[in-house]
């Protein structure tokens, strides 16, 4: 098995919003298989984190929940973006486009400007 | 914003639901059937899929559990099931919750019932504006009309004279005000005109036009005396306190503006007091109606108003801010010495010398006029170290029950720790039982406070109900009490818990129960050794003031008080001109004797056992003055029969000694001994006011027996009597202006006990008059006990507190042996099937209970010896530890330990010992 990333401090609940924006509405499992799919299964994600940060967002107020039928005609809970979710994953978004051009720029080659 | 909403989310979540944990259930359960059928799907077997899901959650039980702790708060939540598991706890043990529970709550509620009394009567601010900035001239209680010079100079009541002229040339205060420093003993008579109500005895206080203002008060309804009031010919006006607004008129707004009668002369009512405000100082008689100073020798006859030599008023100002006290008292003590030197009272070669002395004392006033606290805060002081003694047992007791519990649950904490509880978490799970402990505790104290404060000031003020003092507890003694009582909790509650989380798991459960040295520790022992001394330090004191009591009451004060009632009355109230009250006298008289069973009638000035006193000056014609006083009483020829005074020497006050008869005076023998050599015939001398004019006034005719006067302690007490109408020669005053004239009370003997008098003097007296109203009625021996309501409060106070340490101690010396026994019982299993005798065994422990006594004893004695010069001020006559309280004490402890040892030595004797071998 290859080394995997683990999931950064923060970045969590970042992707979720983000996948919940791009797939809408989906259960917990479904969450978490689509951001190993995105990585490239190269992120090793402990699906027993997973729970409480979904948790933690609805708290928030930044995604609401529902009980749904998946596609295998099972029933689980199904998470959704909120109005304020979107708000924050924009602002998410923007902190960490801002952050990593930042980090870019010190690791860019020398000599520049 | 965010953050707060989740908080609170998070905060209901703490108290989560059924429904809730059952939908994290199911929701990882969806979780895991998807996991495993992905895994089946690409091929896995059911049982390798359910594996691989499970690791790739990370367990199921972990992943609940981050899931619960994301939910709620899990400080919140410790807290919760930690206070659960501690209320859960301490059901189970029934016994000993009581106990504890019972112990802190009499320990702290004792205290602050009488902390309630000291905030009250000590340190609590009277309800006017700007306390701080109110000084009183003068540090003296006194009362109620002086005159001359005092040996030590230091002045505390002025004349009207001399308070306009300090108020005229003193700019340092903003206001200075006057009031009557003797109201409560001169009541007057009030009657509401038009209304149904008969006349009725009421409390006055006579005040200067700008008292109101000085205490920055303002009305309830209409307006408050002002300066245009205070002037000689204004129309006279009154204010009625709130209390009396409220309680003898229900609150009635008509009240202002309407005529009342007060000593027969009319007054409106211009407006009512603030609430809450009860006058100028902190009295059981608070002033039901305030009135301008000049309208008092209308009202009252009282001619000491314009009198410059009569002292009669307490002054209080309000001092402006930045001014230093300290030239002020200078100040005000020059103008004082100034004012006297111009007085004849200091022109006499005795008194000139002392006019160098005058000063006077400035005393904060923001607490009012201290009166009380001059005659309860020694007491109330005691009672705090007596009430803080009996707390400090109340802990040791606490100390010892949480050590025994904390010992006894070493195995039990050294299970948790085995099982991986942290040690941080064990220490915080006992904190929290000593914590709820001692806050379930200052719940109950709080009761026990307010049922302590009402029984206090119905012992303080017997019969009483008008005491401005509230018994419900303040916020400063509810922060008192849980404070105490959290202090405690934790205090006791740690030392175990500490030495619990500490003990190695492996040692305690090896070590079991069985043991011979395990007992008691020697902390333990130390407690109960300090609680059994202490507690007979209080049964000692107790002792010492229930002896003290005994010997005051059983005082053979020379009275007689078998079917005798006294009738306080006030003529001058009435109306009666001085010129009239001897047709008044004379129809009393004769009105009550033709009633069936009335022996004797007798009518005086004062009688004996009241609070109030008539002294003056003394010289025997043709001997140097020695300036010794004696107190003067006048009273009619049946008086010294109805209060069964006997005469000794000569003949006692006749009917012959009228008006126009020459006067004469009856005196008795402390009298004698004062002014007389020893064997000297006082039966024809003369006496009188010092003064060549006045030393000749009365004829001495006989001797009295002397009685007890004003209070029992005062011994040789010299005292004169002279008959009710007659006057002295060089008596200067027209007999209109002889206030000396007018009776205060009415003495009747019966031939048996007459259960209906008050109805019947009331009656009676109002059938001479209606406007003669009854003062006071009290049988004789009433009234001779109210002078011993102090001494009685005291007596009991520390019985109960006695009481109280005692049991505590008791039980503190109960809880040790019977866990010693406990402790001890495979050894003691061992010893008896070895063939100790089951005497054996009781013997040996209650040796041990003794033992622990004994050394408290030794302890507690001496303290005691040492402690007595504290309350030596308050005994009469005692100066040391008598042996009959010290018997009493010992006894009452010994005893008391005898059956807190028994007890468990019982229930060690009948350890069956198979049974305690078996218990391992």
């Amino acid at each position: 098995m290859s080394e995997k990333s683990e999931v950064w401090q923060g970045t969590l609940a970042l992707m979720v919003l983000r996948t919940l924006e791009t797939m809408g509405p989906l259960h917990g499992y479904g969450i978490a298989r689509r951001i190993e799919q995105i990585s490239g299964d190269a992120l090793a994600l402990n699906y027993g984190t997973l729970y409480p940060a979904l948790l933690k967002l609805v708290q928030e107020g930044a995604i609401s929940s529902e009980w749904g039928t998946s596609e295998n005609n099972r029933k689980a809970k199904f998470y959704k973006l909120t109005r304020a979710g979107k708000k924050q994953l924009e602002g998410q978004r923007r902190d960490w486009e801002q952050a990593t051009e930042i980090v870019a720029r010190f690791l860019s080659p020398v000599g520049e400007g | 914003m965010r953050t707060i909403k989740a908080l609170w989310m998070r905060f209901r979540g703490t108290f989560a639901t059924d429904r809730a944990e059952s939908e994290m259930y199911a929701e990882l359960e969806s979780h895991l059937e998807m996991h495993i059928e992905d895994g089946m799907r690409a091929g896995l077997t059911e049982q390798e899929a359910r594996r691989q899901a499970l690791i790739k959650l990370g367990g199921m039980e972990q992943a609940r559990t981050a899931y619960r702790e994301q939910r709620g708060l899990p400080f919140v939540e410790q807290l919760v099931s930690d206070v659960k598991y501690a209320l859960r706890t301490l059901r189970k043990t029934p016994g000993f919750t009581a106990t504890a529970v019972l112990t802190l709550a009499l320990g702290i509620g004792a205290n602050a019932a009488i902390f309630t009394l000291v905030n009250a009567v000590l340190l609590r601010n009277l309800p006017v504006s700007d306390p701080r900035m109110l000084v009183r001239i003068g540090d003296q209680i006194q009362c109620c009309v002086q005159e001359g010079a005092h040996d030590d100079g230091n002045y505390s009541m002025f004349s009207t004279h001399t308070y306009q002229e300090l108020k005229k040339s003193n700019p340092e205060f903003e206001e200075l005000a006057a009031m009557q420093a003797g109201f409560a003993p001169r009541p007057v008579i009030a009657r509401r005109d038009g209304g149904q109500e008969t006349a009725k005895s009421v409390i006055a206080e006579f005040v200067s036009g700008n008292y109101f203002r000085t205490f920055g008060l303002r009305p309830e309804a209409g307006r408050l005396i002002t300066d245009s009031d205070d002037v000689t010919g204004a129309p006279m006006v009154a204010v009625v306190s709130y209390e009396t607004w409220k309680n003898d008129y229900n609150g009635d707004p008509s009240i202002v503006g309407s005529t009342f009668w007060v000593n027969t002369k009319a007054v409106t009512v211009v407006g009512i007091a603030p609430s809450g405000f009860f006058g100028d100082r902190l009295t059981n008689t608070p002033p039901n109606f305030y009135l301008p100073i000049e309208a008092m020798p209308v009202l009252a006859n009282a001619d000491y108003v314009h009198d410059p030599d009569s002292e009669w008023l307490y002054i209080v100002g309000r001092i402006k801010p930045g001014i230093a006290w300290g030239p002020l008292q200078e100040k005000i003590g020059v103008q004082l010495k100034q004012l006297f030197a111009s007085s004849r009272l200091f022109s006499s070669a005795h008194d000139h010398p002392l006019l160098a002395k005058t000063h006077v004392v400035l005393t904060p006033a923001g607490g009012g006029i201290q009166y009380l606290r001059d005659w309860y805060g020694d007491r109330l002081k005691l009672l705090m170290w007596i009430s803080g003694l009996v707390l400090l047992i109340a802990c040791a007791n606490i100390a010892n029950l949480l050590l025994v519990r904390g010992m006894g649950r070493k195995s039990e904490m050294a299970v948790r720790t085995a099982l991986g509880a942290a040690r941080g978490r064990i220490v915080r799970q006992l904190m929290t039982e000593s914590v709820l402990l001692s806050v379930i505790s200052g719940m109950i104290a709080l009761v026990v406070s307010y049922a302590g404060a009402r029984m206090l000031l119905m012992m303080a003020f017997p019969g009483d109900q008008r005491v401005p003092i509230s018994s419900g507890p303040s916020l400063e003694v509810l922060g008192f009490a849980l404070c105490i009582s959290t202090v405690t909790g934790v205090l006791f509650g740690v030392a175990p818990a500490l030495t619990a989380a500490q003990a190695e798991p492996a040692d305690a459960l090896r070590s079991g129960k069985r043991t011979t040295t395990g007992g008691a520790s020697l902390l333990q022992r130390g407690l109960v050794i300090v609680q059994a001394a202490l507690s007979l330090v209080l049964l000692v004191g107790a002792g010492l003031f229930a002896q003290n009591l005994s010997k005051l009451e059983h005082m053979d004060m020379k009275l007689d008080t078998t079917n005798r009632y006294i009738v306080h009355f006030n003529p001058q109230a009435a109306g009666y001109a001085t010129t009239q009250v001897g047709a008044l006298y004379q129809m009393i008289e004769d009105r009550f004797l033709t009633m069936p069973g009335m022996q004797k009638v007798g009518i005086s000035t004062y009688t004996p056992m009241e609070g109030n006193n008539n002294g003056w000056g003394v010289q025997i014609q043709g001997q140097p003055d020695l300036h010794k006083h004696a107190s003067f009483i006048k009273a009619n020829a049946e008086y010294f029969d109805s209060v069964g005074t006997r005469v000794v020497m000569g003949r006692g006050i006749g009917l012959k000694d009228t008006s126009t008869a020459p006067a004469v005076g009856v005196v008795n023998q402390s009298f004698v001994n004062t002014f007389f050599k020893p064997g000297e015939n006082p039966l024809g001398h003369r006496f009188g006011i010092p003064g060549p004019a006045s030393s000749g006034d009365y004829e001495i005719v006989g001797v009295v027996e002397d009685t007890s006067y004003t209070d029992v302690k005062w011994k040789n007490h010299a005292m004169y009597f002279v008959p009710l109408m007659q006057r002295p020669a060089s008596a200067k005053r027209p007999i209109e202006k002889d206030s000396m004239l007018y009776a205060g009370a009415i003495v009747l003997q019966t031939s048996h006990a007459m259960p209906d008098m008050e109805a019947i003097a009331r009656r009676m007296l109002m059938g001479i008059n209606p406007n003669l109203s009854v003062v006071r009625f009290q049988t004789f021996s009433a009234q001779i006990a109210d002078r011993f309501s102090t001494d009685r409060m005291l007596s009991r106070l520390m019985t109960l507190f006695g009481a109280l340490a005692l049991l505590l101690a008791a039980v503190g010396l109960y809880g040790v042996t019977s866990y010693t026994v406990a402790r001890r019982t495979g050894e003691i299993g061992i010893r008896m099937a070895l063939g100790a005798e089951r005497a054996t065994v009781v013997t040996m422990v209650l040796r041990n209970a003794m033992m622990q006594t004994l050394l408290g004893l030794a302890i507690g004695v001496p303290v005691a010896y040492g402690c007595v010069k504290f309350v030596k001020s308050q005994l009469f006559e005692i100066n040391s530890v008598t042996p009959g309280a010290l018997t009493i004490a010992v006894g009452t402890l010994l005893t008391a330990a005898l059956v807190a040892g028994l007890i468990p030595a019982r229930r060690a004797a009948s350890i069956e010992p198979m049974q305690a071998l078996r218990t391992e």
